[in-house]
């Protein structure tokens, strides 16, 4: 079926001029993206040079996501008190995911991760600086039900209730409270391996368990009722509206949980990273966030 | 037709209405309240009370932290010099209040039964504003014990209020009880506490948070637009690149023997079969400085990792298999034998492709446009993955909505859904009018067929 000439014409014009507009907007967009590109990377020879006390600086952090929302006013916080020093957004995952995205080389200054082990897979691939490695906050593993939910449960042996059907965990690959509660349900033979990754789940439990890839996907398919209970961090209950504590894991059934927090390897301004994970401990206005939040520093 | 834009109107009217529902209806919960909170939930005053709280803050976690070498036991930080405590015990609330206090405002909290039901009405409205999906004094229900008492034993311990640990900041802090006969765990016998100050009525300002259409208007005003706007500027730039390479990339298979054909087709249609953080991954590899490849990027200057373009890429990546099939199956559907006519014609190959090809597709070119722009603007995973979510910079409306949401704003996050939906409809809404504008047009030219007029009509 073919167009007689004019047609034929219109239909070009139209898409020759579909195209100019689109690399119009292309084109514009492209100049914008270049100079935001400029600017940045003029900041970032800035701070290469010689440590001026007041030179700009903008540090990028990796935390583990169970910080979502303590971290960023601690670090408003640091900026109100050390104009020189912002912070590009920082990158809320699974601790697992952070590493994992620095060994593939993203650019950060500082990472901080939920679980001891995943830290020192960054030691191990060379991505953090070991020296400025310290241990920030201690957390709690507990059980979660949806808020007014009638689920019941008071230990680990009461996971594996028949009136429970569906338990969230994080991939304990991934998100370090999963690895936490596998090593906690292996103490009641319900996983196979102590160190809570590469086993699998007792037959008939394996049914139950939902894999979710951070602890706050945890927490937000337990407020939502899609699983019946969880295990998260006590500080994700002041993070997240509508999930309710059942019970706090025994701290004896898996590795002590800390937060380590270090200045990675190749950052460009690691004397201010240090000085922010120095600020994290030691401030008395920045303790008070952590309390509201549930972190309890070390 | 005539009823389609009406009807248009009429859904993104019902969808706005969705919204702005969403936050009158808390606000008519809560609207009978004697006690009133300010927008920050922070200061709380009542209308039979002579008093108020302000700065208040409730702290679920204490610290065990040594200050600057010495131990000083497990402390919790409180609101100021003079500030009270609420700490929750296993088997009541025990409230300190400083004797300072309470001779100023002439107050006795001890013993005045009345003073004490208005200060544990507003503790509780504050604890709940703030207990941030915790449980509550309210649900708690503990009996109240009021104390002035710099210093309380309890369970084995010796609790101690208002300590100056360092100039300027006061905590309740809990040592071992010494003559104690058992070492209690201090961190564990405070469930949580509250603290704050307490101020005359006079001298307590509380503006409380905007309701109904106020909430809605603050929130707007408040909203950051920007993941909107990196959002067309990406799935635009990106559908450039897409619309450029798809109908290069469908070209090219059309004049390869057919081995070379499907190894390319494999190639260019795969981003189209991995997952979004497979692509994300390799591209993170690509250029990130783990590889030759990329360390050499990075050394002459081009660091894409986490930047505007790595969401450029990721979004060209996943959206140019669309558009490559889609134009793809448009060509190979042409006839050969028309093709060829136009050659015997004396047409160079280019001419056709320009003047015969690409207008005969155009339908198909069409809808693998508007198929990889909504792919594009629908890009998460590789995004998230290579480019990171950067406000204003990276962060995309699927972005926006997944940490909004995960980040307990919920509100963002509806609004941000209703936008995509309200795009996508205007999308599908417009390539339903063009096709039914180009069937027509087929039909048109198809009775002129049945005359006989010219239809293969070359220059």
């Amino acid at each position: 079926m073919f167009q007689t000439k004019n047609e034929n014409k219109n239909r070009l014009s139209k898409v020759v001029a579909l195209l100019l507009s689109l690399m119009l907007v292309a084109s514009a967009a492209l100049v914008l993206g270049a100079c935001n590109g400029q600017a940045q990377s003029e900041s970032s020879n800035n701070s290469n040079g010689a440590q001026v006390e007041q030179e700009a600086v903008q540090l990028q952090i990796f935390a583990a996501n169970s910080l979502e929302r303590a971290l960023p006013e601690v670090q408003a916080l640091y900026t109100e008190q050390n104009p020189h020093v912002t912070f590009k957004d920082t990158q809320f995952k699974g601790s697992g995911d952070l590493v994992t995205e620095l060994q593939g080389g993203a650019p950060a200054d500082i990472l901080i991760t939920a679980s001891a082990s995943t830290m020192n897979t960054a030691v191990e691939n060379g991505s953090i600086d070991e020296a400025t490695r310290i241990d920030l906050f201690a957390n709690d593993l507990i059980v979660v039900k949806q808020e007014g939910s009638n689920v019941n449960a008071s230990s680990l042996a009461d996971v594996n209730s028949s009136a429970i059907t569906k338990v969230a965990i994080g991939d304990a690959d991934a998100v370090p409270a999963g690895a936490y509660a596998n090593q906690s349900l292996f103490t009641v033979g319900l996983y196979s391996d102590e160190s809570g990754k590469g086993g699998t789940y007792t037959q008939g439990f394996d049914a139950k368990v939902i894999i979710q890839s951070s602890v706050g996907n945890v927490a937000k398919t337990v407020s939502t009722g899609d699983v019946q209970i969880g295990f998260v961090y006590s500080s994700d209950l002041y993070r997240y509206d509508g999930i309710e504590q059942l019970f706090v894991v025994p701290s004896n059934t898996h590795k002590p949980i800390v937060y380590p927090g270090a200045v990675v390897a190749n950052s460009a301004n690691a004397n201010e990273a240090a000085k922010f994970l120095d600020f994290c401990l030691n401030n008395p206005e920045a303790l008070k966030i952590w309390a509201q939040y549930g972190f309890e520093l070390i | 037709m005539n009823n389609s834009p009406k009807r248009f109107v009429l859904v993104v009217m019902v969808l706005i209405l969705v919204l702005g529902t969403m936050f009158a209806l808390p606000l008519l919960a809560q609207a009978n309240e004697q006690v009133s909170i300010d927008a920050q939930g922070t200061a709380a005053g009542s209308e039979g009370a002579s008093f108020g709280i302000d700065d208040f803050a409730r702290n679920n976690k204490g610290s065990a932290r040594t200050y600057e070498g010495r131990d000083v036991g497990y402390r919790y930080p409180m609101a100021g010099a003079s500030a009270f405590a609420a700490l929750v015990l296993e088997d009541k609330l025990v409230i300190f209040i400083p004797e300072e206090v309470q001779a100023t405002l002439g107050l006795d909290f001890t013993n005045n039964k009345a003073a004490q039901e208005q200060f544990v009405t507003l503790l509780k409205a504050l604890d709940a504003h703030n207990a941030r999906g915790g449980i509550t004094l309210e649900q708690l229900n503990l009996p109240v014990v009021f104390t002035n008492a710099e210093s309380i034993q309890h369970a084995g311990s010796i609790i101690t209020f208002g300590v100056e640990v360092e100039p300027g900041y006061y905590y309740v802090v809990l040592t071992a009880d010494p003559s104690a006969a058992t070492t209690p765990d201090t961190s564990k016998l405070i469930s949580f506490m509250a603290t704050g100050t307490i101020v005359a009525s006079e001298n307590l300002v509380i503006t409380p948070a905007p309701k109904g259409l106020e909430a809605f208007k603050e929130f707007l005003t408040h909203m950051d637009y920007r993941p909107f706007w990196v959002s067309m500027r990406t799935a635009l730039t990106a559908l450039v690149f897409v619309f450029i390479l798809g109908l290069a990339a469908a070209r090219l298979t059309l004049r390869v023997s057919n081995n070379v054909k499907d190894l390319l087709d494999a190639i260019f249609t795969i981003p189209l079969v991995l997952p979004p953080t497979v692509i994300g991954f390799l591209l993170l590899v690509t250029f990130g400085n783990s590889t030759a490849f990329g360390r050499w990027l990075i050394d002459n200057g081009i660091e894409v990792v986490f930047s505007w373009p790595a969401a450029v890429i990721a979004a060209t990546v996943v959206a140019f298999p669309l558009m490559y099939r889609t134009v793809r199956g448009a060509f190979e559907a042409q006839d050969p034998e028309m093709l060829d006519v136009a050659r015997t014609l004396g047409w160079k190959e280019s001419r056709i492709f320009f003047r015969l090809m690409l207008p005969l597709a155009w339908p198909s070119i069409a809808a693998g446009t508007v198929l990889s722009f909504a792919r594009a603007l629908g890009e998460f995973g590789a995004t998230l993955f290579v480019a990171g979510n950067f406000a204003g910079v990276t962060q995309t409306m699927p972005l926006a909505i997944y940490f909004e949401w995960m980040g307990g704003r919920s509100d963002a996050a509806v609004f941000w859904v209703v936008v995509v939906i309200i795009i996508s409809f205007i999308v599908i809404f417009f390539i339903n009018l063009y096709a039914r504008h180009t069937q027509k047009f087929r039909m048109g030219t198809a009775k002129e067929e049945d005359k006989g007029e010219g239809i293969y009509r070359f220059e």
